[in-house]
């Protein structure tokens, strides 16, 4: 699974899923594979996450109660689960948020310093 | 759990509807139906993998994969029963072996008194060694009323006693305690009372005994009003005051007493009084700590208790020395050896789980390798490395667990044998099986499993593949290289070959202490033993009843010569006695020349018992009280006291200060063990020295059962309250000095033979697996023409570098070993051409064995079946 296509994509930091799919189910309760399809939509498929990884991480945010599960149907009127962001998951959302900005500005400074300056 | 239970379902589900929907997209997006699958399946990964994930956030997958694994495991042995079932006997020995060896350590050196706080309960023990292990009573009566440092002191000897109950008299073994002894011990009576200090205030104070439970139990049927009734000890009757509980069998773990009785009745009952000498010990102690006190504190006032015990009694305690040691095996005086040598047996026993490990790695080694496509594969489509691995730890794991409860069966019932088997009474090999052998045999399983299981780590690390699938069988290179299981075979007939060579030592060891001079003939001597003294004989009317026996033992048909003594050498209870040179004046202990054997022996003993009279007469009954001291010494006793072996006429002095005169010279022999160092011995006449100890010793072609019936009938007609301690062929009665011997020989003959097994089997496998690994290849040179010589080097030229290089490598290891094996076994020497012989040519009988199937079938290869075939 080593096409070249596959290589171009940045692939995404460890923790950063989490983040994501918290950011995602902000806008309301979502089902498994228009997650993904959010994820790759918003990043204008730059960030392609193998759509599998998705499932071990929604496992664990409801394991530490950010999110909660409910059935419902699909646009098709299929059965499936929605993800919900929980009063918990929201909190942690705020934080995590937060802790990306402070690392994603400090990253940028010290690759483009220059730039930084000339914008403020 | 539910909730976990109730999301984990519709996992699957979930999945398939994700692929759906991005399938639909994908068409949406104007993807053929099959492609847009294809590309959904490929966005989503590895499917399985994100499932164990996923299940992996909720619980340690592990345990699931486990029961998977051992599922697996079971499943593959089943396929494989031969395998199976060789794996888990090979390692079942093993472990075996070890538990076994783990059982009787426990038994006889970790297991601790069945009493309150075990802790607490210690013997005394003589620092010089020079002193023996007895104290005289005196010297523990001082501890006992000096000390600020014990709850109790007591002090017990072990003792022969004859025992009439029931219209019957026994020769039974009991303890003869001080007044504090069961204090030392905190227990409670099963029934009645326990002696107490008032019992043992002064001699005659009470004649009364307490039971041991297997005394109560088999001699009296578990009589359950016992306390009250009246028996006769040596004649002289003593009320049961009670029964000890059941696992109460005093402190030393090879004796299991019948009877306890007070210590101040001993002059009465041995017919000798030592109560207040302190010239020679006859007493064992046993004290209990007080609570809060450290050994340290204990050996420190012990010491000041010595100091003072000196000043008061400078001429007799000049040597006293005291010190602590654990209780169980006579002090550190037996238990050193016995330690020794269980530490020496473990080692063996471990090396023979490794030559275990080692075969069964090599046998997983070369089953992995034939597994390599599979493996290859299965890595290839995703599996993780650290999975399969585990795969194989599992299964290494359920075989070990097999063979550990194979194992425990095994150990059970050997244990269970040997602490069922009575010798002479009252030694005993209490060693029940315990429960926490399991758990031993448990710890034991895993850990060879861990060891075996690993082998193929490197090879599933190693494993690329690309090259597997690619290169096909990949049959080239296993004839090539140097693998890991080779580098096993080598490590396991080396340590096999350690194994062998210490059953061969002990095998060796053996038959010298068999062989060895000991100075007298066992061979067609019966000899007839019994304490006059049980009887209620003193010393001077056991004289006269000996004297009687002698003439009409004389008159028995068939006999050769006929003689006795007090003892007989190598009897396991010849005492020793101080002797010094004519010259010396001050009768100090350091003033000293040696401290020798003394046997107290008739006219016609030496004839009768087959010791050469070198030099000089025989002692005769001239030699009574009334005239001049006379003895008969050994050949090492003149050399050492005389400097010469000419020394009948010369003179010596006894422990008394009397001046004796050496009449004769005998040869030298062994007189209180079997592996002892030459040493000087003395044979005093019996009239001059009476005692009641007798040994009858006669000499006759006829058959030994016979003469010893019959000798049992004379003494019998002379008075039948007298009972026998031992009567027999006295070969027989000597079983128990070559015991150890036997017992080592017996457990180390058992390890070589697991060796020789496993090195058969480990030579066997892999030279049958080198052969049909290569068969094609072998085919092929044999086709082009190779003669029979070129296809054994080729097939299995390296084997037999592997064979003689561990040989090699384990007869260097294992004679070092022996040198260890030669403190143990007597006549054990490392450097012995015998056990050097021995040891190849067995180790070439294996190899030969071992290779002899494979070398067939290398040699009997038809190139055109084989290539047609493949």
């Amino acid at each position: 699974m080593s096409t070249k296509e596959q290589r171009e994509r940045i692939e995404l930091l460890q923790g950063t899923l989490d983040l994501l799919i918290l950011r995602t189910l902000l806008r309301g309760p979502v089902h498994g594979h228009a997650i993904a399809k959010a994820i790759e939509f918003n990043s204008d498929e730059v960030l392609q996450v193998e759509q599998g990884s998705l499932y071990p991480a929604l496992h664990r945010l409801i394991k530490r109660g950010w999110i909660s599960v409910e059935e419902g149907t699909s646009e098709n009127n299929r059965r499936a689960k929605f993800y919900k962001l929980t009063a918990k998951g929201r909190r942690q959302l705020a934080v995590e948020t937060g802790k990306w900005d402070k690392l994603a500005g400090a990253i940028a400074r010290i690759l483009r310093p220059a730039e930084q300056e000339g914008e403020s | 759990m539910s909730r976990r239970k109730h999301i984990l379902e519709n996992l699957d589900q979930d999945i398939r509807e994700h692929i759906e929907a991005e399938t639909q997209d994908n068409i949406a997006r104007g993807m053929s139906p099959e492609d847009a699958h294809y590309a959904a399946v490929k966005k989503f990964g590895n499917v399985t993998r994100v499932k164990e994930e996923t299940r992996e956030v909720w619980i340690s997958v592990w345990l699931e994969q486990l029961v998977q694994d051992v599922r697996f495991a079971l499943r593959t042995l089943r396929k494989n029963p031969g395998f199976a079932l060789t794996a888990i006997f090979t390692l079942a020995l093993g472990i075996a072996a070890n538990v076994i060896v783990f059982g009787v350590l426990q038994a006889l050196v970790l297991r601790s008194l069945d009493v309150p706080h075990p802790e607490r309960v210690m013997t005394l023990e003589p620092t010089n060694k020079d002193r023996g292990i007895f104290f005289a009573y005196p010297e523990v009566r001082d501890v006992r009323d000096m000390n600020s440092v014990f709850a109790a002191v007591a002090a017990d000897a072990v003792r022969n006693f004859g025992l009439e109950a029931n219209g019957t008299t026994r020769n039974i073994w009991g303890y003869e305690v001080s007044g504090q002894y069961f204090e030392v011990f905190g227990i409670r009576p099963l029934l009645g009372r326990l002696l107490e200090p008032a019992d043992d205030d002064h001699p005659g104070a009470s004649e009364v005994a307490v039971l041991s439970w297997p005394a109560w139990n088999s001699l009296f049927n578990a009589d359950p009003d016992i306390v009250g009734k009246n028996v006769r000890v040596n004649k002289h009757t003593y009320t049961i005051v009670g029964v000890t509980p059941r696992g109460f069998y005093g402190t030393e773990k090879f004796l299991q007493p019948d009877i306890f009785v007070p210590m101040q009745n001993e002059a009465e009952l041995e017919g000798i009084d030592w109560l207040e000498s302190r010239k020679d010990g006859y007493v064992l102690s046993v004290v209990r700590l007080k609570d809060g006190v450290t050994l340290a504190q204990a050996n420190g006032d012990l010491k000041t208790i010595v100091a003072r015990v000196i000043r008061q009694n400078p001429k007799e305690e000049q040597t006293l020395s005291v010190k602590l040691a654990q209780p169980g095996l006579m002090g550190d005086f037996m238990g050193a050896p016995v330690r020794a040598f269980l530490i020496a047996v473990m080692a063996l026993a471990g090396i023979v789980l490794l030559a275990a490990c080692a075969n069964l790695g090599s046998l997983f080694a070369a089953r992995t390798a034939d597994r390599a496509k599979e493996i290859a594969i299965r890595l290839a489509i995703g599996s993780s490395r650290w999975r399969i691995l585990r795969q194989i730890i599992s299964e290494a794991f359920v075989i070990s667990i097999l063979a550990s409860a194979c194992a425990c069966e095994f150990a059970w019932i050997a244990l269970t044998n040997l602490s069922n088997w009575r010798g002479r009474a009252p030694v005993v090999f209490a060693v029940q099986p315990q429960p926490s052998l399991l758990l031993a045999s448990f710890v034991i399983a895993i850990f060879a499993g861990t060891i075996f299981g690993i082998m193929p780590l490197r090879q599933i690390f190693k494993a690329d593949p690309n090259d597997v699938i690619k290169g096909g069988s990949g049959q080239s290179s296993a004839g090539r290289r140097w693998a890991l299981r080779d580098v096993l075979l080598a490590a396991q007939i080396a340590l096999c070959c350690i194994t062998v060579t210490a059953a061969f030592v002990a095998l060796r060891g053996l038959h010298k202490s068999l062989n060895a001079d000991i100075g007298f003939k066992p061979q067609n001597a019966v000899v007839t033993k019994f304490d006059l003294s049980l009887a209620g004989y003193s010393k001077d009317s056991a004289e006269h009843f000996q004297r009687q026996l002698l003439e009409r033992a004389a008159q028995l048909p068939g006999v050769e010569a006929v003689g006795y003594a007090n003892t007989t050498p190598l009897g396991m209870d010849a005492s020793t006695e101080v002797f010094f040179s004519r010259e010396v004046t001050d009768l100090r202990r350091t003033n000293e020349a040696f401290v020798a054997p003394f046997f107290c022996v008739s006219p016609g003993y030496f004839n009768a018992a087959g010791t050469p009279l070198l030099e000089g007469r025989d002692v005769n009954f001239t030699d009574s009280a009334k005239a001049p001291a006379v003895a008969v010494v050994n050949r090492e006793f003149a050399r050492q006291m005389f400097h010469t072996e000419h020394a009948v006429g010369q003179y010596f002095k006894n422990q008394l200060g009397d001046l004796v005169q050496v009449v004769g010279i005998v040869a030298d022999g062994k007189y209180l063990f079997v592996n002892e160092q030459l040493q000087p011995a003395a044979f005093l006449p019996i009239a001059q020295r009476p005692d009641t100890g007798t040994a009858l010793v006669i000499r006759s072609q006829a058959d030994a059962f016979t003469v010893a019936a019959a000798s049992r009938q004379l003494v019998h007609d002379l008075d039948p309250a007298v009972p026998f301690e031992d009567s027999g062929a006295w070969s027989g009665q000597l079983s128990l000095q070559i015991l150890p011997a036997q017992a080592a020989t017996v457990a180390l003959g058992i390890f070589g033979a697991f060796g020789l097994l496993l090195s058969i089997t480990g030579t066997f496998g892999l030279a049958s697996y080198t052969v049909s690994k290569r068969l094609r290849e072998l085919g092929i040179r044999v086709a082009l023409g190779a003669q029979a010589k070129q296809i054994l080097s080729t097939a299995l030229g390296r084997m037999l570098v592997l064979l003689g290089s561990g040989a090699l490598v384990g007869i260097v290891l294992g004679l070092a070993a022996s040198r260890l094996l030669s403190y143990v076994v007597y006549g054990a020497s490392a450097h012995d051409p015998f056990v050097l012989a021995a040891v190849i040519a067995t180790m070439m009988i294996t190899g030969i064995l071992s290779v002899a199937g494979p070398v067939r079938r290398a040699l009997h290869i038809d190139p055109a079946k084989l290539l047609r075939e493949q």
